[in-house]
C-alpha cells in the first residue's frame, strides 16, 4: 500500500474530480430507480436491465447513424424506447398487481429483470459493444494538474442538470404533486378522484425513461455488455438505501458518498478500491440504518 | 401502580403528545377519553415501548420503563392490544394465543419440543374465558371483526400482566358485541385481579365501567379524576363532552 | 393439534417414499441418478430459505451467497488448506452460519426492503470478491476436481451420501418447524409488531432463524461440492438466489415441505428446457410471472386449499399451518 505522505495535491485533485464525475453519472442512473422509489415504493430491479437496454439501443442507433449526429439522435431516442418497454410491461402486467401485497410488485420487477436480461441476449448477442462519443468529446482538460476526459466533463455538468430538472418536476409540477401525494396515501388520493393507477404509471414510465438516459448517457464510458444490469443494480441499490429510500437528493448524496470513496480509495489500495464504497456503505448503514436523509415516506 | 409524568412526543414538529399525566392504581378501571387526535394511541405507544418519550417520565411500579423496548416493557407485566386488530392472521386460533404464553413461560426459544403439546391447558383456559374455545382451530384471519378484538385480548391475557391497556376495544362493535366486550373486560379485572386501562370513544361504556378517567385534549391531559368529578367539569365540557355526540 | 388419526397414515406414506427413492439408483440411469442428487441438494437449499422467507417473513433475497460460500469454504479447506475431506465437511457450514451472522446483522436492523436490498448488495461484494480474487478462488475458472474419498465417489454413492444428509437435515428442520421457536418465527410474519408486544425480542430471533437458515444453505453448498467436485462464482450469484426463491414460492411459501417440491420440478425443468434452449433465465422469469398472478401459494398451497375443503385430509408432506 502507498505511503499516505506522498500523496501531492495533483493526486488528490484528480481524483476528486474523477470522483466527482463517477458520482454524476452514478446519480444519472440512480435517480429513475429513486424516483420509482418514492412514488410506487418499490425498488425496481429490473432498472438495470432497462438501463442495459439504454446502451444498448444508444449503440444500435449509432451504428444506424454514423457520426455525431447518431450520438445525439441516440441520447434522445434510447430513453424513449426504454420507457415504452416499461410502458408496455406495465400496462400489460405490473398495473393488475397494484392491489396486491408489496411483496409481489417486487417479484414481478424480479421476473421483468430476468426477462429482460435474457431479451438482451437475443436481440444483441453476447459481445462486447462500444460506442464512440462524437468528437467534440476528444482529448482531455487539465484541472489541477490532473487530466479530466471532456465526456466526463459533460456527464459533470448534466449531472446537477438532471437533478434540478426532476426536482422541479416533482415538487413543483401538478403530476409531481399528486405522485408524491399518492406514495404517501394511495386511497386519499383515488378518492378525491385521480386515477392512480395512471399516477402509478407516468412515475413508473419516467424510471424508465432515466434509465434509459443513464445508460445512453454512459454508454461512451464504459464497455457495453451483458453483466452491466447486474452491476448498477448492486451500486444503485446501496446508493439508494444510504440516501433515504426515495429521496432525490438523497441518492445525490449516496452517489457522492460512493463515487469519492472508490476515486480515493484507489490512492491507497488500487487492487481493492471497490471495497472502498461498500466499507463507506456500512459505515453509513451502522450509524443511520435508516439512511443519511429522510426516506421520502 | 403506573405513573405516567409529564410525557412528551413530537413527530417532525408536531406535539402528539403535549405534557401528559396519568395515575394507574392497582386493580383500578381507568379510561382516557379524548377528541380524534388527542394522542390516546400515541400515550399508549409510549406506555409500552413502541415509542420512545422525547421527555418525561414512565414509572411502573416504580421503575422508569420509558425507554425500554416494547418486549421487555412486556416482562415487566404490561401487556396491550390494539387499536386495529393486530392478531397473527395465519396462525389458527389455539396457536395465537399460545406463541403468547410460550412467551410468557420463556419456552418461545425452544427447538427442539413439539409446540402442540405445551402450554396446552393454560391456553384452554384463555380461550375458555374470553368465550373463544369453540373456535379453536379456525384460521384467525376468518374471525368476524369482533371475534377479532377479542382474540386480541387473550393474546395479551397470555402474558399473564399486571396491567392490561386496551386500545379501544369496542371500536366497530355493535352494541350487543360492546355490552359483552365490556363485561368481559370487567369480570376479567374482577376475577384475576388485573389492572385496566383503556381508552374509547363510546362515553357510556367509559362512564359505566370505569372508575377513574383522564381527559386529553391535543396532546395534553386536562385532569383526572372519579366520573362524577369529570362529567361536571366545566373545562372537559367545552372542550370535548360539549356538543359532540358519540354513539 | 387435534388431527391425530391421519398421522400414521402420513408416517406410513412417507416411509414408502423413502424406500422408493433408496431402490431407485439401482434401476434408473446415472444421469437421472445423478439429477435426482442435485434435486436432493437444490431441495435442502430451498427449504433452508424458507426457512425465513416463508416462515420467517424476512427479504432474504440473496440467499445464495452462503451456499456458495459454504461450497467455497468445502473447496478451499481441502485444496488449499489441506484438511481432511471430513474435517472440512464438518467445518464449512460453520463459515456460511458465520457469514450469515455478520451480514444478518448488518440487515436485520433493517426493515423488509432495506434489508432484502442491503442483502443484494452485500451478497454480490462476496460473489465480487470470489470472482476477482483469482489467486484464492480462481476466479471465473472455479476450483475443480476437488477430491472426494472412495467411498463416495460413485455416482450412486454419492446419491446415497446426500440423500442420508438431505433427510437429516429436513428431520432437524421439521423439529424446528414444530417447535416453539418455529412458532414465535412464524408469528413474526404475520406481525411482528405483536409478538414483540407479547415479550418476544423479535430481532434476537430473527437472527437466530438467519444463523440456521444459512449454516443449512451451508451444508447444501457443501453437499454440491462433493456431488459435482467443482466450485464457480456462479453459485454466489444473485439469479441463482432468485431461481431458489421461485422454488419456494413455486412448492409454496407457507407450506414446510413445498420448497422442496418447487426445487424438483424447477431442477427437473431446467434440465429438459436447457435441451432445448440457453434462455432458461427468460423462461424462469415467465414462470415467476405466471405464479404471482395465478398460483400465489404454489403447488402445495393451492393443493392444501383443495384438499383442506375436504375436511383436513392430509396429503403426504404438506403441513399447513
Amino acid at each position: 500500500m502507498p505511503s499516505i505522505l506522498n500523496l501531492d495535491l495533483a493526486a488528490l485533485g484528480s481524483q476528486l474530480f474523477v470522483g466527482l464525475s463517477r458520482s454524476m453519472i452514478l446519480f444519472i442512473v440512480c435517480s429513475g430507480l429513486s424516483y420509482v422509489l418514492g412514488v410506487l415504493r418499490v425498488p425496481n430491479v429490473a432498472h438495470g436491465s432497462l438501463y442495459m437496454i439504454g446502451a444498448f439501443s444508444a449503440f444500435s442507433i449509432t451504428k444506424l447513424v454514423a457520426g455525431p449526429a447518431g450520438f445525439w439522435l441516440a441520447l434522445v431516442l434510447a430513453p424513449f424506447i426504454v420507457a415504452v418497454v416499461g410502458f408496455v410491461s406495465e400496462r400489460a402486467l405490473f398495473c393488475h398487481l397494484y392491489q396486491r401485497e408489496h411483496l409481489m410488485l417486487l417479484l414481478f420487477t424480479f421476473a421483468l429483470s430476468l426477462i429482460l436480461g435474457d431479451l438482451v441476449k437475443i436481440i444483441w448477442g453476447a459481445e462486447y459493444k462500444s460506442i464512440m462519443s462524437p468528437a467534440v468529446f476528444d482529448g482531455s482538460i487539465s484541472i489541477m494538474g490532473a487530466s479530466i476526459p471532456k465526456y466526463n466533463f459533460f456527464l459533470l455538468i448534466v449531472g446537477p442538470f438532471v437533478a434540478i430538472a426532476l426536482w422541479l418536476f416533482a415538487t413543483k409540477t401538478k403530476i409531481g404533486k399528486i405522485a408524491r401525494a399518492a406514495a404517501v396515501d394511495r386511497e386519499m388520493v383515488g378518492a378525491v378522484g385521480i386515477n392512480v393507477s395512471w399516477v402509478f404509471a407516468f412515475a413508473f414510465v419516467l424510471g424508465c425513461f432515466l434509465a434509459g438516459l443513464g445508460g445512453a448517457l454512459v454508454a461512451p464510458t464504459v464497455s457495453i455488455t451483458l453483466g452491466m444490469d447486474h452491476n448498477l443494480i448492486i451500486e444503485a441499490f446501496l446508493i439508494v438505501i444510504i440516501g433515504g429510500l426515495g429521496n432525490m437528493w438523497g441518492a445525490m448524496v449516496g452517489s457522492l458518498i460512493f463515487g469519492l470513496s472508490q476515486a480515493f480509495g484507489v490512492l491507497f489500495w488500487p487492487q481493492f478500491a471497490i471495497v472502498f464504497p461498500y466499507m463507506a456503505v456500512v459505515i453509513v448503514l451502522v450509524w443511520r440504518p435508516k439512511g443519511l436523509l429522510k426516506s421520502v415516506w | 401502580m403506573l405513573r405516567v409524568e409529564n410525557l412528551y412526543k413530537s413527530f417532525d414538529g408536531f406535539m402528539a403528545v403535549n405534557g401528559a399525566n396519568l395515575i394507574v392504581g392497582q386493580g383500578q378501571l381507568v379510561a382516557v377519553i379524548g377528541p380524534n387526535g388527542a394522542g390516546k394511541t400515541t400515550l399508549f405507544n409510549l406506555v409500552t415501548g413502541q415509542l420512545r418519550p422525547d421527555r418525561g417520565k414512565v414509572i411502573l411500579n416504580g421503575e422508569d420503563i420509558g425507554t425500554l423496548p416494547p418486549h421487555e416493557v412486556c416482562r415487566r407485566g404490561i401487556a396491550r392490544s390494539f387499536q386495529i386488530a393486530n392478531i397473527f392472521h395465519r396462525l389458527s386460533v389455539f396457536k395465537n394465543v399460545q406463541v403468547s404464553v410460550l412467551s410468557r413461560q420463556k419456552k418461545s426459544n425452544r427447538f427442539f419440543a413439539r409446540a402442540h403439546r405445551m402450554a396446552v391447558q393454560e391456553t384452554d383456559r384463555i380461550l375458555e374465558s374470553v368465550g373463544l374455545l369453540d373456535r379453536v382451530d379456525d384460521i384467525a384471519g376468518s374471525l368476524s371483526h369482533g371475534d377479532q378484538r377479542i382474540l386480541e385480548i387473550a393474546i395479551a391475557l397470555g402474558t399473564e400482566p399486571q396491567l392490561l391497556i386496551l386500545d379501544e376495544p369496542t371500536a366497530g362493535m355493535s352494541p350487543e358485541e360492546t355490552t359483552g366486550t365490556m363485561a368481559l373486560i370487567r369480570k376479567l379485572a374482577d376475577t384475576q385481579g388485573l389492572t385496566i386501562l383503556f381508552c374509547e370513544h363510546d362515553m357510556d361504556v367509559v362512564f359505566n365501567t370505569a372508575q377513574s378517567i383522564m381527559v386529553m385534549y391535543y396532546g395534553k391531559t386536562i385532569i383526572q379524576g372519579k366520573p362524577e368529578e369529570i362529567r361536571r367539569n366545566t373545562m372537559v365540557q367545552e372542550a370535548y363532552l360539549g356538543g359532540e355526540d358519540d354513539a | 393439534m387435534r388431527k391425530k388419526g391421519s398421522n400414521t397414515g402420513t408416517l406410513l406414506l412417507l416411509a414408502a417414499l423413502a424406500i422408493v427413492l433408496l431402490l431407485l439408483p439401482s434401476v434408473l440411469p446415472r444421469f437421472y441418478t445423478y439429477i435426482l442428487s442435485l434435486i436432493f441438494v437444490t431441495a435442502l437449499l430451498a427449504m433452508s430459505l424458507n426457512m425465513v422467507v416463508g416462515h420467517g417473513g424476512l427479504f432474504q433475497f440473496h440467499h445464495c451467497v452462503f451456499y456458495g460460500v459454504g461450497a467455497y469454504a468445502f473447496a478451499l479447506m481441502i485444496t488449499k488448506a489441506g484438511l481432511p475431506m471430513w474435517l472440512s465437511f464438518i467445518a464449512a457450514p460453520f463459515a456460511s452460519a458465520l457469514a450469515g451472522l455478520m451480514i444478518g446483522w448488518l440487515c436485520v436492523r433493517l426493515t423488509k426492503l432495506y434489508f432484502g436490498m442491503l442483502q443484494i448488495s452485500l451478497g454480490s461484494l462476496i460473489w465480487a470478491i470470489a470472482f476477482r480474487w483469482y489467486s484464492l478462488t480462481h476466479g471465473d475458472d472455479g476450483i475443480h476436481g476437488i477430491p472426494m474419498p472412495d467411498l463416495i465417489s460413485s455416482t450412486s454413492a454419492a446419491y446415497y451420501f446426500i440423500f442420508l444428509f438431505f433427510v437429516l437435515c429436513l428431520l432437524v428442520m421439521y423439529l424446528i418447524f414444530k417447535s416453539p421457536f418455529g412458532m414465535a418465527l412464524q408469528a413474526m410474519r404475520d406481525n411482528p409488531d405483536r409478538c414483540a408486544a407479547v415479550g418476544i425480542n423479535v430481532r434476537r430471533h430473527q437472527l437466530t432463524a438467519i444463523v440456521i437458515a444459512t449454516f443449512f444453505a451451508g451444508v447444501a453448498g457443501v453437499l454440491f461440492a462433493v456431488l459435482e467436485r467443482t466450485v464457480f462464482p456462479d453459485l454466489l450469484f444473485w439469479v441463482l438466489s432468485l431461481e431458489v426463491l421461485i422454488m419456494c414460492l413455486l412448492g409454496g411459501w407457507f407450506t414446510f415441505a413445498g420448497p422442496a417440491i418447487g426445487a424438483g420440478i424447477t431442477v427437473a425443468l431446467r434440465t429438459f428446457v436447457g435441451i432445448y434452449t440457453e434462455y432458461w433465465t427468460l423462461v424462469l422469469g415467465v414462470l415467476l410471472i405466471f405464479l404471482i398472478f395465478f398460483l400465489p401459494e404454489g403447488v402445495m398451497g393451492f393443493i392444501d386449499q383443495r384438499v383442506g375443503s375436504l375436511g383436513r385430509k392430509k396429503v403426504p408432506g404438506s403441513q399447513g399451518v
